[in-house]
C-alpha cells in the first residue's frame, strides 16, 4: 500500500472521494489523469496557503491556523471578500474541508497506466447541510481542474 | 458478536452525518471502510475493492434515509453483502460449487491458499459463509440478509462447508 491509498487500505483516495460525493446531495466529481507523478501533483494541491488558492477559482487567500495530526483548520477569503473558516482533514492524496458555506474535496492517486488520477468535488454548501448548490458547481470544478493542469505545466 | 470496535462512535457519526456534517461523514467513511471490506473481499475476491467501493457509495447515498442510526451495522452489512454478490456475479466469476471441482489430493492447486477454495464457490455461497462464520449470524438472520428462505441458506452453507472439508481434508 502506498501513502496515497486509503488509510483503511481497501480503496484508493479517488474512490473515497466518489463515496463522499455520493453522500453530498448535488455534488459532482471531476476527474482527470495528469501526466505527472503523484508526489508532485499532491505537493501542489495540498499547498493550502500557496498553490491551492491559485487553482481554486474562488479563493483569494488561505491561512492555515491550526494543524493537529491530519486535522487542519484554515481561514479562507474569497475573491468576493467573504471569509470562511474551513475545518477538515489533510492526508497524502486526500483533503476534505468544510465551512458553513463551502465544501471542498480533493484526491490524487497513482494511475496504474502512469501519471496521477486527480479528482475534485464540492462547491457552495447549503448552510449546515450535506449538500452543495448544484448551480454552477460542475463549471467551477472544471475550471479548478483546468487551472490545476496549467499549474502543473 | 460486536461487528466493529467503537460501535457507539459509528452510530454517533452516522447521526451527525445524517444531520449534514460532512466531517462526521468523512470519519464515518474511515470507520466503516474496514468493516465493509471484511464482508466484501471474501465474497467478491479479486473484485473486493470494487465491491467495497460500490457498497460504500450505496451506503453513503442512502445514509440520509437511514431511519434508525442504532441499526447502522445491520443495515450496512445487508448493503455490503448485496453489493458484493452483485459485483462478483457481474464479474462472471460466479462458478457454482461442484464438489467434483474441488481439488483432489495431490492436485497442485490444493497447496494454494484458502482463497483458491473460496473462488470455487458461487458469490451466494461465499456470502452465506461470511455471514455465518465471519459475522456470526444464525441461519435465519443470514437468510434474511440474503433475501432467501432459511432452507436455502442452510443448504448453501452445508454445501460451502462440505466443499471446504473436501478440499482441506481429502
Amino acid at each position: 500500500m502506498t501513502a496515497y491509498a486509503s488509510g483503511a487500505a481497501a480503496i484508493d483516495t479517488v474512490a473515497r472521494l466518489r463515496v463522499m460525493a455520493a453522500g453530498v446531495r448535488g455534488a459532482r466529481v471531476v476527474e482527470r489523469v495528469v501526466p505527472a507523478p503523484v508526489e508532485r501533483v499532491w505537493a501542489l494541491m495540498s499547498d493550502l496557503e500557496g498553490e491551492f488558492g491559485r487553482f481554486q477559482p474562488d479563493m483569494r487567500r488561505v491561512r492555515v491556523v491550526r494543524v493537529a495530526g491530519d486535522r487542519v483548520e484554515a481561514v479562507a477569503r474569497s475573491r468576493w471578500g467573504l471569509r470562511a473558516r474551513l475545518r477538515g482533514v489533510l492526508r497524502p492524496g486526500w483533503c476534505w474541508l468544510q465551512s458553513r458555506f463551502l465544501i471542498i474535496g480533493m484526491a490524487a492517486a497513482p494511475e496504474p497506466g502512469g501519471g496521477t488520477r486527480v479528482a475534485l468535488t464540492g462547491g457552495v454548501r447549503v448552510p449546515g447541510r450535506a449538500a452543495v448548490v448544484p448551480l454552477g458547481a460542475a463549471a467551477e470544478l472544471a475550471e479548478a481542474m483546468a487551472r490545476l493542469e496549467a499549474r502543473l505545466g | 458478536m460486536s461487528p466493529v470496535a467503537g460501535e457507539d462512535r459509528g452510530i454517533a457519526l452516522a447521526r451527525a452525518a445524517r444531520a449534514g456534517n460532512t466531517l462526521a461523514m468523512h470519519d464515518l467513511l474511515d470507520h466503516l471502510t474496514p468493516y465493509i471490506a471484511r464482508i466484501c473481499v471474501p465474497i467478491a475476491l479479486a473484485d473486493g475493492p470494487d465491491a467495497t467501493q460500490e457498497a460504500l457509495v450505496a451506503v453513503f447515498r442512502a445514509l440520509r434515509g437511514l431511519r434508525e442510526p442504532e441499526a447502522l451495522y445491520g443495515w450496512v452489512r445487508a448493503i455490503a453483502v448485496r453489493e458484493a454478490v452483485r459485483v462478483a456475479r457481474r464479474a462472471a466469476r460466479a462458478v457454482p460449487a461442484e464438489l467434483a471441482d474441488v481439488p483432489e489430493r495431490g492436485d497442485p492447486q490444493l497447496a494454494a491458499d484458502i482463497g483458491d477454495v473460496l473462488a470455487r464457490l458461487s458469490p451466494g455461497h461465499r456470502a452465506v459463509l461470511v455471514l455465518r462464520d465471519v459475522e456470526g449470524l444464525d441461519e435465519e438472520a443470514a437468510a434474511a440478509v440474503l433475501g432467501v428462505p432459511a432452507g436455502t441458506a442452510k443448504s448453501r452453507l452445508h454445501r460451502a462447508r462440505s466443499s471446504f472439508r473436501k478440499a482441506w481434508f481429502s
